[in-house]
């Protein structure tokens, strides 16, 4: 069989084409970079997609997830997503060194999850007890670790920093004393290694940061606010019901955003529930309070970075 | 083969051990699982593995069948026009010193989807291919090639009929090597990558848990998937060998010397060579069109190391690095070629012992280091040992493979002249194999320098946190993107000079010895 078009038919075909995707699409698409690959850590997201949340709002979101080879920033440069989840010196650097045009729109996270986490029978639970110690610590987060010990008046080279690749063993055979992760995260592993874990948050000892902020490029603000603006107050809808009891959500994932990430569901409802009291905001989720921009500004300035309150954009909040 | 009960048996004690090592946890504190441990798991985990096992086929089968299309083609090219062969000379020695770490975040930023994870297993599959590829074309049977000529066939009907015919087990053979490496490739930029399926994936998702017999569980099937993929082609291979194999030795005299070309022609194609992977870099980019902050030229990264007001800062970082590395980097290739060397011999001396550790050798080139990091770093610490140890996994089995082909190929009348007045093994060895296996030792080098220098980043970036490993991860941290390709195009560069380096030094020794360079 051949197919034939002849040159009439092909130009009535090539006009149909851009209308195509409007009307598949159930409504604007949006693509959304998370930050690392499918767990706990994006529940929210996933009740509001699961809910239909973002297509009451009239948005098709596009979610991707994300490793440690994607760097969210660039994600949003390259024009592969609207808007994603980052860290926010590593953000802020990239608009004052690299002259990148961000701005953040929220924060996940009021209080960064991220903390020194050590065994209950050699305990790390202040910056001063890393004094002689080796910590393992993923290489993009050394600055981080660097600037929290700084402020806590501790000499950087009397810390034994070497690199983690995520994997705790270490800690638990007591080849490290200690590893920089998620708080909400790894405890769960090192007690099912038969070990007690426990953990101070770098945000507890002056390094107050938000994390997983919400960012997105200006030119993506002007041309998409409605949009953003609707995405946000979708998303609090399902991270609000998410976290209202954590132990509901993550099992009804077990077959599909957590299918074969690798972890156990016990994990999930773990994570999600530790990291409620960093998330919950009475000001609503995402809020950014003046008094926490400011933290952010003034930690950031012990780093070097310069920081400044326009880079936050709090308009969108209050469109919500 | 009347040594094949004691290579079994061997095996078996090697894997009793490790069973009985495992389960007194008597290595690292228990982090090396027992055998038993490890299946147990397997069956356990068996619902998660099919999606992710797919996903890898997949990515490493499409990278697989594009990588040796454009690997074949361009193999054919460079046999019909030795000018493209020198031209593309420099593109194809950086294809194959490229650093899969440091290539994998960079395909990361400027490509999308599934993209990524075919074109790391594609560039792994390249050179192998194509290498395989030429060598077969331009090994055939002259005399069949004049039958053609004389029944009024061009050139074109030679490479058809005789050359293409001929060549075919020698790019079987080369697929044998490259599937294990499109794997490989794949797992890497699935890693990294982020995406829900893909053994890779499921590694990164699984680091978290502190479950060795887990994370063994996915490095024994991506050795599985490598080592059957290997197999495959090896059978297939071996066929078609004596299919197309000539009878009778071919006493055609060898084609004349190339007929030499000015200076000037010369030069230009050298100096073309050198330039052609810049345009290939700048073009792939700008066809791509990715945004100038992420993607830099290679005029964007001499701005960024010489031209601009923090260039002086941007070298300092990256010299220091350099320094770091290099020095154990050499340190790391000599250790690897003496083991490879070692093992060879020994594969002549106590072939038994050397046929049972070849399993486990296997084991080591297709196990994710990333799995083994827990492992390494509670044996060894996270010094110069585990820098050296990493480097040795990482280069001694191509250059074993190459050196005990040299040792095979030594004529059996030239062995037979020292042990016919009595001398034993070893005297034979160092009288007549070794000096005849120089050119094997050579090749063996050429091939090992880039990956020494792979070794050496990957334990920097896994365990040590020095050097360059770790300012390419550092500068991920930093969003610095001048850096990431500073560190990429430094290493390329630097493993193209030290291949050179070697090869000018080999022509020099293998003249004087009276023999002819392998390339």
């Amino acid at each position: 069989m051949r197919l034939t078009l002849n040159r009439r038919s092909f130009l009535t075909a090539a006009a149909a084409l851009p209308l195509m995707p409007r009307m598949a699409a159930a409504g604007t698409p949006l693509n959304f970079q998370a930050s690392w690959l499918n767990d706990a850590e994006f529940s929210g997201y996933y009740v509001a997609m699961d809910q239909g949340y973002y297509k009451a709002e009239g948005l098709d979101v596009a979610y991707a997830a994300g490793g440690p080879d994607v760097i969210p920033e660039s994600t949003l440069i390259a024009g592969k997503a609207d808007l994603t989840l980052t860290t926010p010196d590593t953000t802020i650097q990239a608009i004052t060194i690299q002259g990148a045009k961000f701005k953040i729109i929220g924060t996940q996270y009021q209080k960064n999850p991220v903390g020194i986490v050590s065994l209950a029978k050699n305990p790390l639970k202040t910056p001063a007890d890393l004094v002689g110690k080796t910590i393992a610590v993923p290489p993009v987060n050394t600055i981080s670790v660097q600037a929290m010990l700084k402020m806590n008046n501790i000499d950087v080279t009397k810390v034994n920093i070497v690199p983690y690749e995520y994997d705790p063993t270490p800690l638990i055979k007591g080849e490290v004393d200690g590893t920089l992760d998620f708080v909400t995260n790894v405890p769960y592993s090192i007690k099912l290694a038969g070990e007690e874990a426990t953990s101070f948050l770098l945000y507890d000892f002056g390094y107050t940061l938000f994390n997983d902020t919400v960012v997105v490029t200006e030119d993506t603000l002007k041309a998409k606010r409605k949009e953003l603006v609707a995405w946000l107050r979708a998303s609090r809808k399902g991270w609000t019901e998410n976290l209202a009891d954590p132990t509901i959500w993550p099992p009804k994932w077990k077959d599909t955003y957590f299918a074969g990430n690798g972890r156990e569901i016990d994990n999930e409802v773990f994570y999600n529930t530790a990291q409620k009291p960093l998330i919950d905001s009475d000001k609503g989720i995402f809020s950014m309070s003046e008094e926490a921009i400011a933290a952010n500004i003034a930690a950031l300035s012990a780093v070097g970075i310069a920081a400044t309150r326009d880079m936050f954009d709090t308009t969108l909040l209050e469109e919500i | 083969m009347e040594a094949k009960p004691h290579t079994l048996r061997n095996l078996a004690i090697l894997l009793a051990l490790w069973e009985v090592g495992g389960r007194l946890r008597l290595i690292a504190g228990g982090a090396l699982p027992s055998l038993s441990a490890i299946f147990v798991k397997l069956w356990a985990d068996r619902a998660d593995y099919p999606n992710h096992v797919w996903a890898t086929l997949e990515a490493s089968g499409l990278g697989f069948v594009i990588g040796n299309v454009v690997a074949i083609l361009a193999g054919i090219l460079f046999v019909l026009s030795p000018r493209a062969l020198r031209l593309a000379r420099g593109f194809n020695i950086a294809i194959f010193a490229l650093p899969p770490i440091v290539i994998a975040p960079i395909l990361a930023l400027v490509l999308q989807g599934m993209t990524p994870r075919v074109t790391l297993a594609a560039i792994g599959v390249y050179f192998v291919t194509m290498s395989a590829t030429v060598v077969g074309l331009s090994q055939y049977d002259r005399r069949a090639a004049d039958v053609v000529l004389a029944y009024g066939g061009g050139p074109g009907k030679v490479l058809r009929l005789v050359q293409m015919r001929g060549a075919v087990p020698a790019i079987l053979s080369g697929f044998r090597v490259a599937a294990p490496n499109a794997v490989l490739g794949a797992i890497l930029a699935e890693f990294g990558g982020g995406g829900r399926w893909g053994l890779g994936a499921y590694l990164l998702g699984s680091l978290g848990r502190a479950d060795p017999p887990r994370l063994w569980g996915i490095g024994l099937v991506a050795t599985a998937i490598a080592g059957l993929s290997y197999a495959v082609f090896a059978t297939l291979s071996v066929r078609m060998l004596g299919a197309s194999r000539a009878i009778t030795l071919n006493p055609a005299p060898p084609a004349g010397p190339p007929v030499a070309e000015p200076l000037a022609l010369r030069l230009a194609t050298a100096a073309a060579s050198v330039a052609l992977p810049f345009v290939i870099w700048w073009g792939v980019l700008k066809l791509l069109s990715a945004p100038e902050m992420i993607a830099k030229t290679p005029w964007a990264v001499v701005t960024y190391l010489f031209l601009s007001d923090a260039s002086p800062l941007a070298r300092e970082k990256l010299f220091s690095a350099l320094s770091e590395t290099l020095p154990i980097t050499g340190i790391g290739l000599i250790s690897g070629l003496a083991f490879a060397f070692v093992l060879a011999v020994s594969g002549r001396l106590f072939p038994n012992l050397t046929r049972a550790f070849l399993p486990v050798a296997l084991v080591t080139q297709t196990m994710p280091l990333v799995a083994l990091t827990p492992l390494l770093v509670l044996m060894l610490g996270r010094g110069t040992g585990l820098t050296l140890w990493v480097t040795i996994s990482v280069t001694f089995f191509p250059a074993y493979v190459m050196l005990a082909q040299g040792l095979a190929q030594v004529p059996q009348s030239a062995m037979d002249l020292p042990r016919a007045y009595g001398a034993s093994a070893w005297r034979e060895l160092r009288l007549v194999s070794i000096p005849a296996s120089m050119p094997w030792l050579f090749a063996a080098t050429r091939l090992t320098v880039p990956r020494a220098l792979l070794g050496v980043m990957i334990a920097e970036w896994l365990a040590t946190g020095k050097g360059l490993g770790n300012l390419l991860n550092q500068s991920r941290g930093y969003l610095d993107f001048g850096m990431i390709w500073s560190v990429a195009a430094t290493t390329v560069i630097l493993s193209v000079i030290f291949y050179q380096v070697v090869l000018m030094f080999e022509r020099r020794v293998l003249v004087r010895m009276g023999m002819t360079p392998s390339e």
